[in-house]
C-alpha cells in the first residue's frame, strides 16, 4: 500500500488499575491510511474513548504499540467536551492561538464558533451543551491538524447544527485531506460522511476497512434454508421456512437465494448481534 | 489579570486562575493598607520621655495598641499563607483538571503533559513567593514598631516564620506537595484535605525541633537557696534551666527551695551548680537557614515525584 | 451552479445521486458547457458527505465525457445532455397525453409512479451501472 498510514496499532492493549480494573482493550490491530474518514462504532463499553485517549497520547498503552502523529498534529475532542468552565469563549480560542503557534487558524475556528447562538464573551460556564460541542470542535478544527480524533462529537447538537457541523469537517477534510476518527454509537450519524469503518467489541477490533469493501465483501441472502457453507455466516435467522442469512462470500454466491449487497447498518446490526462470530 | 507580556501555557494558565491571583493582590493591598494606616495613626502621638531618660508611649496613643493587635493578627494569618497554597494547587489548580477532564484539553492542544505541569507549579510559585514577599513588607513594617511587644519578639513563630526564608520555603514545599497531591488522589476534596494535612504536620513537627537544630549556649552560676539567679542574656531565647548535682547529673527545672514543692531540691542532695541553656539571637539566622533548608529538600522531592508521577501515566 | 441534494434514505449510492442530479441538471439547461461545478468542499461543507465521494462521482462524469477537470481551477462541464427534454418535443407531448389516458382511467399518482418505474427498468436495465 502506497497510502501513508495515520493511525496504526499493533497488539495495542490497555488495562485500567484500580478496584474496577480490567482489560478495557486488548490485542488490538489496525492501519488507518491517510486521509479516510473513519466511523469508530461499537457497544457501550467496546473501548472506543480508550482507543482514542491512547491514539490522542492521554494514556499510556499497557501494552502493544501505537503510531500516531505527535501530540501538535492531532487533536482530540472527549466525549465531555472538557473546557475551562471560567474563561470565555474568545478567551477559549485564544488559548488555542497561544498554544498552537504558528498553526492556529482563527477563520476555521470562527466558523464553527458562528452559528452557535451565543456572543464571544459568553463564559464557557454559561454555555448549553451543543454550545460547548462547538467551541470544543472549534479548537480540534483551529489548530489544523492532520488527525482528528472525535468522541462522540455530534451526541449534544441538534440536527441542524449536526449537519452545519459535519459540513464544515467533511469541507476540512476535502481541502485539507485531515484524516478524522469518529466514534459514535448512532450510525446514522456517520453515515454517508464516513468512508471507514472500524468496529470495536468487547475491546477487540471486530471489523475494520473501507466501507466500501467492507459491503462488496458481505452478501444478504433471503431463500430456503440451506447450508451456507463455504461463506461464513454473520449473522442468521429462520422465519418458518425462510433464511436471512447475512454472510461473507467466499467466492460467488450459488443457490437458490434472492442476495442483494447489505446496507452499512445492516452490516453492522449483524455484527453487533453476533460479536463472538466472523471476527474480522 | 491583564498579562500582554505572557505567552503560551503561561497566559492560559494565569487567565485561567485570574481571579484567585487578584485576590491574592488584593490581600497584600489590604495588609499595607491597615498596616500603614494603623502606623500613621500610631504616629499621631510621638512617645513621651519620662523624667528618668526612658522613652514611653504616650497613654492617648490607642493606634499602637491596634497595631500591636493587628499584629499578632498578622502573625497568625502569616500561617494561612501555606495552606492556601497547599489547597489551591492541590484543588483547583491540578486535582479538578482531572476530575472535570479538562487536562486532556492542554494534552491535545499541543502541551505536553510536563510542560503542562511546569507552567502551573511556576505560576504558583511566582505567585506565592511574590505575596510571602510583599506580605512580609508589609509585616515588617509593622513589626518595627512593635518588636518588644509580648510573643511579637525576634524568635516568637510570627516573627521567625515571615522575617526570614521560613515561610517562603513552607509556601513552595505546599506547592510542591500540592501538586503531588492533586496528581496521586486526582480528586479536589480530597486532595486539599491531605494536602492540608500535611502542612499542618510539617508546621507541628518543625515547630516542636526547631530550636534543636543548633546546640543551646550554658550558662552556669552558684546554687543559690531559694531562687533561680541566672538571667538570659538581652534577646536570648530561653531553652531550660535547672540544677547541676555535684555527680555532674542534670536536673531541669530544679529549684532549691527550702521546702515543700516537688522538683525542689532538698538538704541531703549535692547541688553543684544552677545552670540555663539558652540560643543567643545570633542563632535565629542559622536556625531559619537550615529549616528552610529542609523545607526545600522536601520540597524538591515532591516536585520530582510529582513529574515522576505524571510521566507514568501520560505519554 | 448546481446544489446537490442528498438523500440518505433513498437507497442509490450517494456518489450515483450526484452522478444523476449533474446529469439532470445538463438537460434541463441549468449547466451549461464552459460552467464550473461546486468544488468538492463547498459540496460536503452543504451536505456533510464524505469528500472522496463526491470525487468519485465527479470522476464517474470525467469517465463519460460530460466534464473535465482542470488543474488548480476546478472541473467544467465540457458537452450537453439537453437533446430530449424540451417542453414542446414531441415525446413529451406523448408522455403527456399518456398521463391524461392513465389519470382518466382512475390510476393515482402512485400507480403512475410505480407503472413508469416498472417500464423504466425493463428499458434501461443496467444502463446506470457502470
Amino acid at each position: 500500500m502506497s497510502t501513508p498510514i495515520a493511525l496504526g496499532a499493533e497488539l495495542l492493549g490497555k488495562k485500567y488499575g484500580g478496584r474496577r480494573g480490567g482489560w478495557a482493550l486488548r490485542e488490538c490491530g489496525f492501519a488507518l491510511p491517510a486521509g479516510r474518514i473513519c466511523a469508530l462504532v461499537g457497544p457501550n463499553g467496546a473501548g472506543k474513548s480508550t482507543l482514542l485517549a491512547l491514539a490522542a497520547g492521554l494514556l499510556r498503552p499497557t501494552e502493544g504499540t501505537l503510531t500516531a502523529p505527535a501530540r501538535e498534529d492531532l487533536a482530540h475532542v472527549a466525549q465531555a467536551k472538557p473546557l475551562h468552565p471560567r474563561l470565555t469563549v474568545a478567551d477559549t480560542l485564544r488559548m488555542g492561538r497561544e498554544l498552537n503557534p504558528g498553526r492556529w487558524d482563527d477563520a476555521a475556528a470562527l466558523r464553527v464558533v458562528e452559528g452557535g447562538g451565543f456572543s464571544s464573551d459568553t463564559l464557557v460556564h454559561h454555555l448549553s451543551g451543543g454550545q460547548r460541542t462547538r467551541v470544543a470542535l472549534a479548537l480540534a478544527l483551529g489548530k489544523r491538524a492532520g488527525l482528528l480524533l472525535l468522541d462522540e462529537p455530534m451526541a449534544d447538537l441538534d440536527p441542524l447544527a449536526r449537519h452545519q457541523l459535519m459540513g464544515l469537517l467533511m469541507a476540512d477534510a476535502a481541502e485539507r485531506g485531515t484524516t478524522v476518527v469518529m466514534s459514535s454509537h448512532i450510525l446514522t450519524e456517520l453515515e454517508g460522511a464516513c468512508d471507514h469503518l472500524m468496529l470495536l467489541a468487547g475491546g477487540r477490533v471486530r471489523l475494520d476497512g473501507a466501507v466500501d469493501d467492507l459491503l462488496a465483501a458481505h452478501t444478504l441472502l433471503r431463500g430456503p434454508v440451506a447450508d451456507l457453507a463455504p461463506h461464513t455466516v454473520v449473522d442468521t435467522r429462520t422465519t418458518g421456512r425462510q433464511l436471512t442469512a447475512l454472510v461473507r462470500r467466499e467466492g460467488p454466491v450459488e443457490g437458490p437465494w434472492e442476495t442483494s449487497e447489505p446496507s452499512l447498518e445492516e452490516l453492522l446490526l449483524a455484527h453487533l448481534r453476533n460479536p463472538e462470530g466472523a471476527a474480522a | 489579570m491583564s498579562t500582554p507580556a505572557l505567552k503560551g501555557p503561561a497566559w492560559v494558565t494565569v487567565r485561567q486562575y485570574r481571579r484567585t491571583l487578584w485576590l491574592a493582590l488584593a490581600v497584600v493591598v489590604l495588609a499595607f493598607a491597615v498596616i500603614g494606616g494603623l502606623r500613621i495613626w500610631d504616629a499621631q502621638y510621638p512617645d513621651v520621655r519620662t523624667e528618668d531618660g526612658f522613652w514611653q508611649l504616650d497613654p492617648y496613643n490607642s493606634g499602637h495598641h491596634w497595631l500591636e493587635g493587628a499584629m499578632h493578627s498578622f502573625s497568625d494569618c502569616a500561617l494561612a499563607i501555606p495552606f492556601a497554597a497547599a489547597l489551591f494547587v492541590a484543588g483547583p489548580m491540578v486535582a479538578r483538571e482531572f476530575e472535570s477532564g479538562t487536562y486532556q484539553l492542554s494534552f491535545t492542544q499541543s502541551v505536553s503533559p510536563t510542560t503542562w505541569l511546569r507552567t502551573k507549579l511556576a505560576v504558583a510559585t511566582a505567585t506565592a513567593l511574590g505575596a510571602v514577599l510583599l506580605l512580609s513588607g508589609a509585616y515588617a513594617l509593622g513589626w518595627v514598631r512593635v518588636r518588644d511587644s509580648y510573643s511579637l519578639l525576634r524568635d516568637d513563630v510570627g516573627p521567625y516564620l515571615v522575617l526570614g526564608t521560613v515561610l517562603a520555603a513552607y509556601t513552595l514545599l505546599a506547592v510542591a506537595v500540592g501538586a503531588l497531591a492533586g496528581l496521586l488522589i486526582r480528586r479536589t476534596l480530597v486532595a486539599m484535605a491531605a494536602t492540608g494535612l500535611f502542612t499542618g504536620v510539617a508546621l507541628v513537627v518543625m515547630d516542636a525541633f526547631r530550636w534543636d537544630f543548633l546546640a543551646p549556649v550554658t550558662i552556669t552560676g552558684k546554687a543559690v537557696e531559694g531562687a533561680s539567679t541566672l538571667m538570659v542574656p538581652e534577646d536570648g531565647r530561653m531553652v531550660d534551666q535547672g540544677l547541676i548535682m555535684a555527680d555532674g547529673r542534670r536536673e531541669p527545672g530544679w529549684f532549691c527551695y527550702d521546702e515543700g514543692a516537688s522538683g525542689a531540691c532538698r538538704p541531703e542532695e549535692p547541688v553543684a551548680a544552677q545552670y540555663l541553656d539558652y540560643h543567643p539571637a545570633s542563632h535565629i539566622l542559622p536556625t531559619q537557614l537550615i529549616e528552610t533548608g529542609i523545607l526545600l529538600a522536601l520540597a524538591a522531592l515532591a516536585a520530582f515525584a510529582a513529574f515522576r508521577v505524571l510521566r507514568a501515566r501520560h505519554p | 451552479m448546481v446544489e446537490y441534494r442528498i438523500d440518505r434514505r433513498s437507497g442509490v449510492a450517494t456518489y450515483l445521486q450526484i452522478v444523476q442530479q449533474t446529469k439532470q441538471a445538463l438537460r434541463m439547461g441549468l449547466l451549461e458547457p464552459g460552467d464550473r461545478l461546486p468544488t468538492a468542499r463547498e459540496v460536503v461543507e452543504a451536505t456533510a458527505i464524505n469528500p472522496n465521494t463526491v470525487l468519485k462521482a465527479y470522476r464517474e462524469l470525467e469517465r463519460e465525457g460530460l466534464v473535465e477537470a482542470r488543474r488548480g481551477l476546478g472541473t467544467f462541464v465540457r458537452a450537453t445532455l439537453g437533446t430530449t427534454a424540451p417542453a414542446d418535443s414531441p415525446l413529451r407531448g406523448e408522455l403527456d397525453a399518456w398521463a391524461r389516458r392513465a389519470r382518466a382511467e382512475g390510476l393515482d399518482r402512485e400507480d403512475v409512479a410505480a407503472l413508469f418505474t416498472a417500464v423504466l427498468a425493463q428499458h434501461f436495465e443496467g444502463d446506470d451501472e457502470k
